[in-house]
């Protein structure tokens, strides 16, 4: 019975597609529409491209920065997602608070998705607040001056354009914000 | 029956192959190596030194990395692929290539494909998802090159001489199939979502290139050169269809086991790592079969090159695809993910086990399509340890180095910049493992430039 699929190409095709196709759509096209979760934003989560687009200028200014953490391959060496593991929570939380782990909805206007893959940094995604202005200055411009040991490229072509710096600072202090979870005062420094 | 289409003696070849645009694509794969392994070197270099040539933009390591990523994945070893196809399926089939033309026209279409996006990327025009950092204009060329390679390898099969189609046959038009939805899902249905939809959607595609465009013309490709390069009959022809139609079920389901504990639906997750682990039969089914083909061949393994990287590239594809199973399992997941462990498993798969299908492919082909003999079979022969020992120590180093890390960072109170200086030594072996592959593939690259430039001097003799 088998045999005929390789004497009979258009009886292959058909299988080959078919089988792909049952798994291709209950795990591409149908999650989304089970699981609205992932297209619900959470409450009072910002839409910095639309905003942008209205003439909000911190919005502008935060999508600018997103765009050159893209173009820099900051991802490639970040993630933003606190996992559902304790030490995340422990490492992505701020001195004894624990950060909230990361959930669909604070994602839902982020495109392209940041989530990534390898840490050979830090993960991202509650950083916003944890540094002051001044910290990021330096650390873009000479990451081992503030951490020996690091392994983070310099960044001088953006810290010497001062509207990249400002954009790229306002983009990670963004980081984390929807989920309303740092302690009163924000900065550690 | 498989007999009936690859007996060592055969029929005798129905046809004269002209092989133009298989040398071609194998050629310009074995330059784009030679570019994308000195990218990797620069970058592993830049994890020792991080100031290393970072002054300029264009080659911080952000930037770089996806030069290395997609000048091996397109540039190399998809590029070898193809070649290699062209030169297997005419001769599986009984006829010429339909078309050399459109073959040689689709193999420039590549060349300014994988240009553009070398240019594109170090300008930091980057799309911001992973295997998909192409511009649009470029997803756009590199579908219309890919319908153009499925088309002539398509109508080949369909004017084929001999009725059954042989197990690399259906591998690669299995490949040429899914890859179309894989690549169009990857690189144009993913920019209509955001956030978790889109990276289901991108790990789909990430995980589908992998698993249906290069494994399965990988193994298409190894079908066809372990019987053939031992002169010896594929063991089952019965256990090949079993493979492959489970690979066909199985490995689509699998995308969302690169999100494990992430932001994603638990059930996805869970699904994922059923599916995961279900794939160890389309996988042991295959390597059964191929050691079994080698049953009373093994001698061969002294100095029967091609062979060597057949066998050494189906230990590494059972152990890559035993990791793959592992990492998804939750317990382990939460020690490797976001490691080098991962990347160590990655390297293993694309650089172990299919390109030295590739690589044992094109060192028993092209001495046979320009009619000549190999210019050394001592440079091929060191190649082939510098991969070994230099794939070994490189895969090893970033497995220990990247579980250790995992298992410090599950301890939050080592401070995160200790776990880096402590994997620093490993990504030095990394380093040196990289180099001597490096060596390696300057060694394969001048090899078949030595054998093209002296092939009709080597003929005559
Ligand atoms: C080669 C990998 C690499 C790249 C590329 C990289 N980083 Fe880093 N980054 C690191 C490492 C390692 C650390 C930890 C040591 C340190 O703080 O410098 C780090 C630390 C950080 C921190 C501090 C995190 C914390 O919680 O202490 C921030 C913020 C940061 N990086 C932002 C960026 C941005 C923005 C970019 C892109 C412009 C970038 N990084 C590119 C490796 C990288």
């Amino acid at each position: 019975m088998w045999s005929k699929f390789d004497r009979n190409g258009g009886l292959f095709i058909a299988a080959a597609l078919g089988f792909f196709f049952i798994g291709g759509l209950i795990t591409t096209v149908e999650p989304p529409l089970l699981d609205k979760s992932w297209a619900t934003p959470l409450a009072g989560l910002k839409d910095y491209a639309t905003l942008a687009k209205s003439g909000d200028t911190g919005a502008q200014q935060i999508m600018q920065g997103r765009s050159i953490y893209v173009r820099e391959g900051c991802w490639y060496c970040h993630t933003q997602q606190t996992r559902t593991i304790e030490a995340d929570t422990i490492r992505s939380g701020w001195r004894d608070v624990r950060s909230p782990v990361s959930t669909p909805d604070e994602f839902v206007y982020d495109k392209p998705h940041m989530f990534g893959t390898r840490r050979v940094g830090p993960d991202l995604s509650r950083v916003g607040g944890k540094y002051d202005r001044q910290w990021h200055v330096t650390h873009f411009r000479d990451p081992r001056s503030l951490v020996p040991g690091s392994v983070m490229p310099p960044f001088p072509w953006i810290v010497n354009d001062p509207q990249e710096l400002d954009a790229l600072i306002a983009y990670v202090q963004s980081l984390g914000r929807a989920k309303e979870w740092r302690p009163a005062h924000d900065y550690e420094q | 029956m498989s007999e009936a289409v690859m007996s060592t003696s055969g029929p005798p070849a129905a046809a004269e192959h002209e092989d133009r645009s298989s040398f071609a694509f194998i050629a310009i794969g074995a330059l784009f190596f030679v570019v994308s392994g000195l990218v990797a070197l620069i970058i592993a270099g830049k994890l020792q030194f991080p100031t290393l040539m970072g002054s300029v933009s264009w080659l911080t390591y952000g930037r770089m990395r996806p030069v290395h990523v997609n000048g091996m994945l397109f540039g190399w070893l998809l590029a070898a692929d193809m070649g290699l196809c062209f030169y297997l399926v005419p001769r599986l089939c009984g006829v010429k290539l339909w078309s050399e033309k459109l073959g040689m026209a689709t193999m420039w279409l590549w060349v300014v494909i994988v240009l553009g996006a070398v240019v594109t990327l170090l300008g930091g025009m980057n799309q911001g998802l992973e295997y998909a950092e192409l511009p649009f204009v470029l997803d756009v060329l590199v579908t219309i090159a890919w319908v153009a390679f499925g088309l002539n390898i398509f109508m080949t099969v369909f004017t084929r001489k001999y009725q059954q189609m042989y197990v690399s046959v259906w591998y690669i038009m299995g490949a040429i199939l899914w890859t179309a939805f894989v690549y169009i899902t990857g690189n144009f249905a993913v920019m209509g979502t955001a956030g978790t939809s889109q990276a289901n959607l991108n790990w789909f595609y990430v995980h589908n290139a992998v698993g249906l465009i290069f494994t399965p013309l990988g193994l298409g490709i190894a079908y066809y050169y372990i019987p053939k390069a031992a002169e010896t009959p594929l063991y089952s022809h019965r256990l090949s269809m079993i493979g492959f139609w489970s690979l066909a079920f199985v490995y689509v389901w699998t995308g969302a086991h690169h999100m494990l504990h992430g932001p994603i639906s638990q059930w996805l997750q869970t699904v994922a790592i059923l599916f995961s682990v279900m794939l160890m039969i389309p996988v042991w089914t295959l390597v059964w079969n191929f050691l079994a083909t080698m049953k009373g061949q093994w001698h061969q393994l002294r100095d029967n090159v091609p062979i060597k990287f057949m066998m050494a590239g189906t230990v590494f594809y059972l152990l890559t695809c035993f990791q793959g199973p592992m990492h998804s399992l939750r317990t382990v997941n939460a020690i490797v993910s976001k490691t080098d462990w991962i990347v160590g498993h990655a390297h293993m798969a694309v650089l172990g086990a299919f390109s030295f299908f590739a690589v044992g492919g094109a060192y028993y082909s092209i001495p046979r399509m320009l009619k000549t003999k190999l210019h050394s079979e001592k440079l091929a022969n060191a190649s082939f340890w510098l991969w070994l020992i230099g794939g070994l120590s490189f895969f090893v180093s970033l497995w220990i180095g990247g579980f250790l890390q995992g298992l410090q960072w599950n301890d939050p109170t080592i401070p995160f910049i200790d776990t880096v200086k402590f994997i620093q030594p490993y990504w030095a072996v990394r380093l040196i493992g990289g180099t001597l592959m490096f060596v390696g593939i300057l060694f394969f690259a001048w090899n078949m430039l030595a054998t093209y430039v002296n092939r009709s001097h080597a003929a005559a003799e």
